[in-house]
């Protein structure tokens, strides 16, 4: 019995059914969009799969089941530490923007070159750890800050809560993160172009209203960019957390890492990864709809 | 006349025409696939090391910080053309995510603390020893508790052997704490609220919680209300703590920062360091007693080279080497050959000289069973050691 080719039918005979016309430029596009696609995404499918299965020593065992999730809906220990993250996430994602805007108005609209922008960035050229352990320097008990505040007679003993608390975490995180946010936010205000903010001034605005009619919204992108960049790698970073946070200074981060590393228990690590990252996902959304709310997305001004 | 231009071959010039120019036939696809595959495939098995029987060639060794030999049998690395490539190890996790699953990382030679044998004999990642290529581990080179012991030989194979130890213990700053701490109870006094430090160390923080929580000599095997129970009565503790140091090179820091005056429970040899660093910690005596650890050499399922490891074991017990080790990383020998060439100094962490009578007050503690129907698991108490830590 004979077989025929569909295929044959949809294509002229002169035209290879591998020339089909694709969108121009997707050569470009081809390698990052590959690289997330197998680095990121399916990691990310792979993980979700294996948050479904049981583990034995160190053995991942596919038997399908809930769990993993049931267990972390239950573990107290684990949601204290994720709360805890997700506080150092929101605090120095709205420290980090809240300091990086004004920096990045002053360096698109005043400055005439960007030597502040980079001496911001001139922080990246020492080693993370460098900066912890300089910060533990600085906060210590016997550091800068209390040794000068002693000295100035303006305390009698050092500021417990300097060092190994959760303010000393969060300020050493804020400082990993403000360069991020800087960046982030003078591409985005590079695009709200100085002309705008005369002709708003122009037809009468206030400069409040220039800042929250106008570059408010039209970098909305950027500030949701800077806001949730800074809010997720705070908000999953263990390393600070652990060597500045002191005794209530754990997040789920450390929980997760060990997990992989000391449990093996990867199902578990997998599900509670999963929950971190809708936790995360669901503070995203909640601050794109505070925006909307606000009247600072474009989608209610633009479109 | 035909324009000259349509006889020149049109180049792609987008990546997107190159692709679509590009018509392999089935033949050479299935071909070319079939070589790549046969490469990837026979690439993995082309042999790295020496033939056997000869030593030499490449070492890939896992071992904490300062415990590679490279400086202390740098003669016999050299002389027998050992390329040495040490990897150093963070904690003992990093060793076991590295052995385990189903692409197991290539390690010739590692090291692991007394109680991961038992975890890694039932992950089946280790391989016996030959001890016909090791002579120096024999009754007359070792003290007797690191010959032939239970924690490094079962099922009469020899898995690993043991070739440094020491001593962890409650270590504290005598000039700002203004008293003799005799008793882990003594961290509970006021003078040192919020100024203790505890080490996120599981080998020998976990049997020092036990011998605190009154459960010393069942320790590991503790059922799970009796490890609740231990956290429980752990909890006064906690309350002292002003942060859960990393390594035992974070307590140096703390202690010589002046942010601590006291740790819980860390390797003895940290009082060395801070002393270097004009900071005087001593280490204590408590009631409880100290936890001893002893780190020995094993040869992973994946290893290659192994004359050569083997060759690298017996050097790691010759005296030279171990009184080499014992003085640059203050660590004690577990050969009583390498004491003539000790140092006074390498010498203080133990009274060798009452060997027997003084070790048999140390017990070596295992780690909890990776699994188990009746006991709690080493995940339990990792679990355990994570809420606490988290405040619960």
């Amino acid at each position: 019995m004979s077989v025929d080719f569909p295929a044959r039918r949809f294509y002229p005979a002169t035209v290879n059914p591998l020339s089909i016309r694709l969108p121009r430029g997707w050569g470009l596009a081809t390698p990052p969009v590959a690289f997330l696609l197998f680095f990121f995404v399916l990691p990310a499918i792979t993980l979700f799969v294996t948050s479904f299965f049981a583990a034995q020593a160190f053995q991942i065992v596919p038997d399908w089941n809930v769990g993993n999730y049931l267990r972390i809906f239950k573990a107290a220990g684990f949601w204290k530490a994720n709360f805890q993250g997700l506080t150092n996430g929101f605090f120095v994602a709205t420290i980090s923007v809240l300091l990086a805007f004004p920096a990045a108005f002053y360096v698109v609209y005043r400055a005439k070159t960007n030597l502040i922008l980079y001496m911001a960035l001139l922080s990246w050229f020492s080693s993370y750890l460098v900066r912890i352990f300089a910060w533990r320097t600085i906060l210590g008990t016997n550091g800068m800050v209390n040794s000068a505040l002693i000295n100035l007679g303006l305390i009698d003993a050092p500021l417990d809560f300097l060092i190994f608390s959760p303010t000393a975490a969060i300020i050493t995180l804020v400082h990993i993160m403000v360069p991020f946010a800087l960046l982030i936010l003078v591409s985005a205000l590079q695009d709200v172009k100085a002309e705008y903010l005369e002709a708003a001034r122009d037809l009468g605005a206030t400069r409040w209203q220039v800042l929250t009619r106008v570059i408010l919204p039209m970098c909305h992108k950027g500030l949701v960019g800077a806001f949730m960049f800074s809010f997720i790698l705070a908000a999953g970073d263990f390393i600070i957390p652990q060597l500045m946070g002191g005794r209530d200074g754990i997040t789920s981060g450390l929980l997760i890492s060990g997990q992989f590393r000391s449990v093996g228990n990867w199902p578990l690590g997998s599900a509670m990864a999963w929950t971190l990252m809708s936790c995360l996902l669901i503070v995203y959304l909640l601050f794109v709809g505070l925006l909307y709310v606000a009247r600072l997305s474009p989608g209610r001004r633009y479109h | 006349m035909a324009d000259y231009k349509s006889n020149i071959p049109r180049l792609p010039a987008r990546t997107s025409e190159l692709m679509a120019n590009a018509h392999p036939s089935r033949r050479a696809f299935l071909l070319a696939t079939a070589a790549a595959t046969a490469g990837a495939t026979l690439g993995a098995w082309v042999p790295r090391s020496r033939a056997a029987g000869t030593i030499g060639g490449e070492v890939e060794m896992m071992a904490w910080e300062g415990y590679t030999m490279q400086n202390e049998a740098a003669d016999f690395i050299a002389k027998n053309n050992i390329d040495l490539r040490p990897a150093i190890m963070g904690n003992q996790d990093d060793v076991t995510s590295k052995l385990v699953g189903d692409n197991p990382v290539r390690l010739d030679m590692v090291e692991y603390s007394n109680g991961y044998g038992a975890q890694y004999d039932e992950l089946k990642i280790m391989q016996p020893l030959d001890l016909s290529k090791i002579p120096n581990y024999n009754a007359e080179s070792m003290f007797p508790p690191f010959y032939e012991a239970d924690m490094w030989r079962w099922d009469d194979e020899t898995w690993s052997i043991p070739w440094v130890w020491g001593l962890d213990t409650l270590i504290y700053n005598p000039d700002t704490v203004p008293f003799e701490i005799k008793s882990y109870k003594d961290l509970l006094r006021p003078e040192l609220t919020g100024r203790v430090a505890m080490l996120d160390n599981p080998l020998t923080t976990f049997p020092q919680i036990a011998k605190v929580a009154g459960y010393g000599d069942k320790y590991p095997l503790l059922t799970a209300d009796e490890m609740a129970d231990c956290f429980e009565k752990l909890k006064p503790y906690r309350d002292q703590t002003k942060v859960y140091a990393t390594s035992n090179g974070d307590v140096v820091s703390l202690f010589t920062s002046g942010e601590i005056d006291a740790c819980f429970c860390v390797w003895n040899g940290v009082t060395v360091s801070t002393t270097e660093q004009n900071v005087r910690t001593i280490a204590a005596d408590p009631i409880e007693g100290g936890a001893v650890w002893a780190d020995s050499w094993f040869i992973p399922h994946t290893a290659e080279n192994l004359d050569t490891v083997h060759a690298l074991i017996n050097e790691a017990l010759s005296p030279e080497v171990q009184a080499g080790m014992c003085t640059a990383t203050a660590s004690n020998t577990v050969s009583p050959l390498a004491l003539p060439l000790m140092s006074d100094d390498a010498k203080q962490y133990f009274d060798y000289a009452n060997f027997k009578d003084e070790f048999a007050k140390l017990k070596i503690y295992g780690l909890p069973p990776l699994t188990s129907d009746e006991h709690a698991t080493y995940a339990d108490w990792i679990q355990a050691w994570a809420d606490f830590r988290a405040g619960f």
